[in-house]
């Protein structure tokens, strides 16, 4: 039998041989999107899909707002579905691809943009942003008016141009940023002042360690946020895009930083979720056992920073106060900036119609006030638009709010107050594997195990060697 | 042999007369038998136990670092939520129709097979066994984009075709029949050939009773398949019209940043496990003994 | 009796599993082999309209992959470690339950349970029995040491680091090993007992006019009888052995390993997904095609040992 299934086995690699050589591939080279002279034709009917991680309530929201766009474009008919979390969507997506099957215009991460434009389905929004185009029976044109363009936070907007070629790859459509939670009773009792740099940070975990010797003085949930952001705040170097990718961070300034961190982590000064076995948030809530009274996380999960609710009447055990993350150089303040912008997909079959259609849902849903406002308030996440802290429901929901409202009302305020200094890391093929290499590298070297200072070195020295292998592979 | 027969007669004198020692033996073996029956019990029902806490569960409580083995406050509300926020009723048909589908379809694919493999003979037999076998060896993984763009060709997107057929045949359940076929005296067949009997009689008088209980695991695992199915339906039919039961749970208790509401999913989950093992409770009856052996005499 | 007329039945009967198995198994298999056999292929890059050279290039790349040995050797261990224990366990609760009278259908129904609780349950509970909360560096303290250092304690033991920072190999690989055993158990006892109730009770009724004693019935009767059953669930849990990972992600996450070592635990077909996330078809499939030539071997060897002793 074995014989058998061998010969078989040779003939079917002699079979794929001549395959290989006979095979040939789908060629679309050229992904700039270039606008029809005909411009966009309101009388034809065009579907379109749209594929996001909304839960329930958002996606009220959403459609909400289809039926508005749809008075505005009766013709467009868009159908959206969840793919369901952010870690199912982009495989989803590939696989759509690979397919053909791709839906027009799809929630993304850089990341994942990167990828589907290995195989050139992502437009480039370039020519439509420009056009002046006008569409027939509305006033309004193609292309963004320099006002529009003008009212993105600019960081934000910027964000499309992450992928070393220079063009538009995607638009803002919400964000969120990390933000610093503390336990603000404990911060007035004990006479602190919030840290604003990392030298007053650990200066501040040092006096907190004196008050309660058996906490964690700060918790920080993303471990590979924390690296990524203090070589952005330190100019060290993570990665790059240029060249379709290169790793940078493999540096003794890094080294350096990581060492220091470590002398922290060994004093006792902070944790980090993998390094406490759970969320450090929940230690940030917790009240009864160890204590962690800061915690760095994204501003978008304020409601897992609520201390705990243990009275009927909505009072909380403390107050929780969120302020910016610490900087490293007041010149150069850094901080990163995540959550979903929205790309517009293209396969063979594809109709410029659609793309056409496609492009006006997103410049409708990225532009208008009354939508980025309400689906901030319903998401916690930020803005994109300057004026939108000028929309009076905005404003009111932003002053007043209380309990979780109030959190995340702050929050928002805190990433809007920043908006001229985040940062999103460069995309590429590659540049998942970077993020995922960098957080496991950190918790190498924090917490491995090393008899003295030789030994140390030698540790970070292994550590950073093999990610950068891994990176490379 | 004659050992052999000698023990026997021993033995036989042996069972009567019960002494005391051997009555301690056996009442020893037998509660030996029950205590490592309930500890092993205990443990797989663990998760069982977990699920239902879980989805009692605040969001928070959830969350802790230190789980807490018995929910504080119990919020039978995520019940009322899982009934409310997803469209179970429809979840619930489509999966069962899959499910129903699939499994009836699969069973007669699977014995059809199992018996060609176990009692016809026929040129390439074990090379082509062996074959499906080695199938079975490759990670599914790399089948998807595959048996994706295959399944867009035919034509079968958003079908519930795309979601029955691609999975009819499983190179496990065929083995898995084949190797209880084999078990039945091939002298029944040969008998059965002599009075004139036709092969699918045969195999519907003699063969499918008598490997009822693993025609009837077939069909827990099948359907439970059908239940837990949740990467290939989300690719190839997530539409309200033919959403299965795991899909529509992620998608609607997925919170504001696209995070899982675990408590009021693992609720929703309990929901609709409940008539899944009402009906294993009724197929129980039939795994266990509940089988006519009347057939292998002889 | 071999004749013609039998040949075209027995094609009849495979017909419909073999057009399926055609379209849905063999074809992927086949692009599986084309993709492995042109250096550096990608499927998004082919669809951006890049070529590929036929070659042998992604199998060196997957042999040279610095890791390849570890992830080799965590999976045979997983393999070899969980498969017979399982499997005797899985029998011996079979057996057990066979056996009794009273409480038969209460514990019956409670080994069922595992089918209908969620997997996503599974998978937490079990990480939340190991995981240590709140280690504090260099000192002997934690917030939680996790239900099973607790047991541990409450019979005077030293909790063990299972699978937190620090943690050791041997420790990580017994809770995988744990973790995997019970996750089997449900399918190989369901398996295993409807083996049982197929055995002719004629078997067990001589064998009490005999007055066989119960361990040689179950050696001379049961696992004889048993034996293709037995086979089924040894050569399946092997396969299954040998693709093992999610498992691994349900303990560790995607990080496979503890927080000081990610990659660890990495076996084959985490290398086959890692690949996979980054575009690498090619290398994916080549790996998997070294996964398969191994498993291919192993159960030849098995399919060996086992004819010798399977009793039809």
């Amino acid at each position: 039998m074995s014989k058998k299934i061998i010969a078989v086995l040779l003939s079917l690699v002699m079979v794929m041989g001549i395959l290989a050589l006979t095979g040939c591939n789908a060629n679309n080279s050229n992904n700039a999107f270039a606008v029809p002279e005909t411009g966009f034709n309101p009388d034809e009917v065009v579907e379109i899909t749209f594929t996001h991680t909304m839960g329930a309530k958002l996606q009220e929201v959403l459609n909400t707002y289809i039926a508005e766009f749809n008075k505005l474009y009766p013709n467009i008919h868009i159908t959206h579905q969840s793919a369901g979390g952010w870690g199912d969507i982009n495989g989803q997506i590939n696989t759509e691809i690979a397919g053909g099957n791709q839906p027009n215009i799809a929630y993304c991460y850089p990341d994942h943009v990167a990828m589907y434009n290995i195989a050139k389905s992502v437009v480039t929004l370039d020519n439509l942003i420009a056009s002046d185009m006008a569409i027939p029976g509305t006033e309004e044109i193609l292309g963004l008016t320099d006002a529009q363009k003008a009212d993105f936070i600019e960081s934000y907007y910027n964000e499309g141009l992450a992928y070393g070629d220079g063009l538009m790859y995607t638009m803002p459509l919400n964000k969120s940023t990390e933000v610093l939670y503390y336990d603000k009773d404990f911060f007035t009792e004990n006479n602190l002042t919030v840290p604003t740099t990392w030298e007053e940070m650990w200066e501040t975990c040092e006096k907190i360690l004196a008050i309660d010797p058996d906490c964690y003085p700060l918790g920080y949930d993303a471990e590979d946020n924390w690296f990524i952001t203090l070589c952005e705040q330190m100019e060290t170097g993570y990665t790059s895009a240029e060249n379709g990718g290169e790793y940078l961070f493999n540096n003794d300034a890094n080294k350096a930083f990581v060492k220091e961190l470590r002398e922290y982590y060994q004093k006792g000064y902070f944790t980090t979720q993998e390094l406490y076995g759970s969320y450090t948030s929940n230690l940030f809530v917790e009240t009864t056992d160890t204590r962690c009274y800061m915690c760095i996380g994204s501003s978008g999960g304020a409601s897992y920073q609520m201390s705990n609710n243990d009275t009927a009447d909505g009072t909380f055990a403390f107050e929780v106060g969120v302020a910016p993350i610490p900087q490293y150089n007041a010149e150069n303040r850094k901080v990163i900036s995540q959550g979903p912008s929205l790309c517009i997909l293209q396969g063979a079959s594809t109709t410029d119609q659609q793309i056409l259609a496609s492009w006006l849902f997103v410049k409708f849903l990225c532009t208008n006030v009354d939508f980025q406002a309400e689906f901030s308030m319903a998401s916690g996440y930020m803005p994109v638009l300057k004026s939108v802290t000028e929309n009076e429901n905005y404003a009111n929901w932003l002053a007043k709010g209380n309990g979780y409202e109030y959190l995340v009302a702050k929050c928002v305020q805190i990433g809007i107050d920043g908006r001229d200094n985040y940062f999103v890391s460069p995309a590429f093929n590659g540049s998942s594997t970077a993020r995922t290499q960098v957080g496991a590298l950190l918790l190498k070297c924090l917490s491995g195990e090393a008899a003295d200072d030789a030994a140390v070195d030698a540790l970070i020295n292994t550590a950073f060697q093999d990610a950068i292998d891994e990176c490379e592979y | 042999m004659s050992k052999n027969n000698a023990n026997a007669v021993m033995q036989e004198r042996d069972i009567h007369k019960i002494t005391a020692g051997q009555l301690i033996t056996r009442i020893l073996s037998k509660s030996f038998t029950y205590i490592f029956l309930l500890i092993m019990a205990l443990i797989v029902l663990f998760p069982f136990y977990w699920m239902i806490i879980s989805s009692l569960k605040t969001l928070a409580e959830y969350r802790q670092a230190i789980p807490t083995f018995w929910p504080r406050q119990l919020m039978f509300v995520n019940y009322v939520d899982a009934f409310t926020t997803a469209n179970l009723g429809d979840l619930f048909l489509n999966t069962l129709y899959v499910g129903l589908v699939s499994t009836l379809l699969s069973l007669v694919i699977t014995v059809l097979s199992a018996f060609a493999f176990a009692r016809l003979e026929f040129k390439g037999k074990e090379t082509l066994f062996g074959m499906l076998l080695a199938t079975m060896m490759i990670p599914g993984e790399l089948f998807t984009i595959t048996n994706y763009i295959t399944v867009n060709r035919l034509g079968w997107m958003h079908t519930f075709t795309a979601l029955i057929v691609p999975f009819l045949v499983s190179v496990f359940y065929i083995y898995l029949l084949r190797q209880n076929f084999m078990q039945i005296p091939n002298e029944l067949y040969l008998a059965a050939k002599v009075d004139g009997t036709s092969d699918i009689k045969y195999l519907w008088k003699v063969m499918i009773p008598l490997s009822l209980p693993t025609l009837i695991s077939i069909t827990i695992l099948k359907m439970m398949g059908a239940w837990n199915s949740y990467i290939w339906p989300k690719l190839v039919a997530n539409d309200d019209a033919h959403q299965m039961i795991t899909n529509g749970l992620r998608n609607a208790f997925t919170d504001t940043s696209g995070q899982a509401n675990y408590p009021v999913q693992m609720a929703a989950v309990a929901i609709v496990s409940a008539p899944l093992f009402l009906v294993f409770l009724c197929l129980r009856k039939y795994i266990m003994s509940g089988v006519s052996r009347s057939g292998i005499k002889g | 009796m071999v004749d013609s007329k039998k040949h075209w039945k027995a094609w009849l009967y495979l017909s419909p599993a073999i057009i399926l198995l055609l379209v849905f198994t063999v074809w992927p298999i086949f692009n599986t082999l084309r993709m492995a056999f042109l250096n550096g292929y990608g499927n998004m890059a082919a669809i951006g309209g890049q070529t590929f050279d036929f070659g042998i290039q992604n199998f060196v790349k997957v042999i040279e992959y610095k890791e390849f040995l570890q992830c080799l050797q965590n999976t045979a261990i997983l393999c070899v470690a969980t498969v017979p224990i399982s499997t005797v366990l899985a029998l011996l609760i079979a057996v057990a339950l066979n056996s009794i009278k009273p409480l038969q259908k209460t514990l019956q129904t409670i080994f069922f349970l595992p089918y209908v609780t969620n997997s996503i349950a599974i998978g937490m509970v079990f990480a939340a029995m190991f995981n240590i909360v709140g280690l504090k560096q260099g000192s002997n303290m934690a917030d939680t040491w996790g239900i099973i250092n607790n047991v541990i304690q409450f019979f005077g033991g030293e909790p063990i680091n299972w699978i937190n920072a620090g943690s050791s190999y041997i420790a990580n690989m017994a809770v995988m090993i744990i973790y995997i055993v019970w996750n089997a158990l449900p399918f190989k006892i369901l398996i295993l007992l409807g083996g049982l109730q197929s055995i002719n009770k004629q078997y067990y009724d001589a064998a009490k006019v005999d007055g066989t004693p119960k361990r040689r019935v179950l050696t001379r009767i049961t696992i004889p009888l048993l034996s293709p059953m037995l086979a089924y669930v040894i050569i399946t849990g092997f396969i299954g052995g040998f693709k093992e990972y999610s498992s691994i992600i349900g303990i560790f996450g995607e990080k496979m390993g503890p927080a000081d070592d990610a990659g660890r635990l990495n076996t084959m077909v985490g290398f086959v997904y890692d690949a996979l996330e980054r575009d690498r078809q090619g290398r994916a499939s080549a790996a998997a095609l070294i996964l398969f030539a191994i498993i291919l071997i192993v159960t030849l060897i098995n399919n060996k040992v086992i004819k010798k002793r399977v009793h039809y």
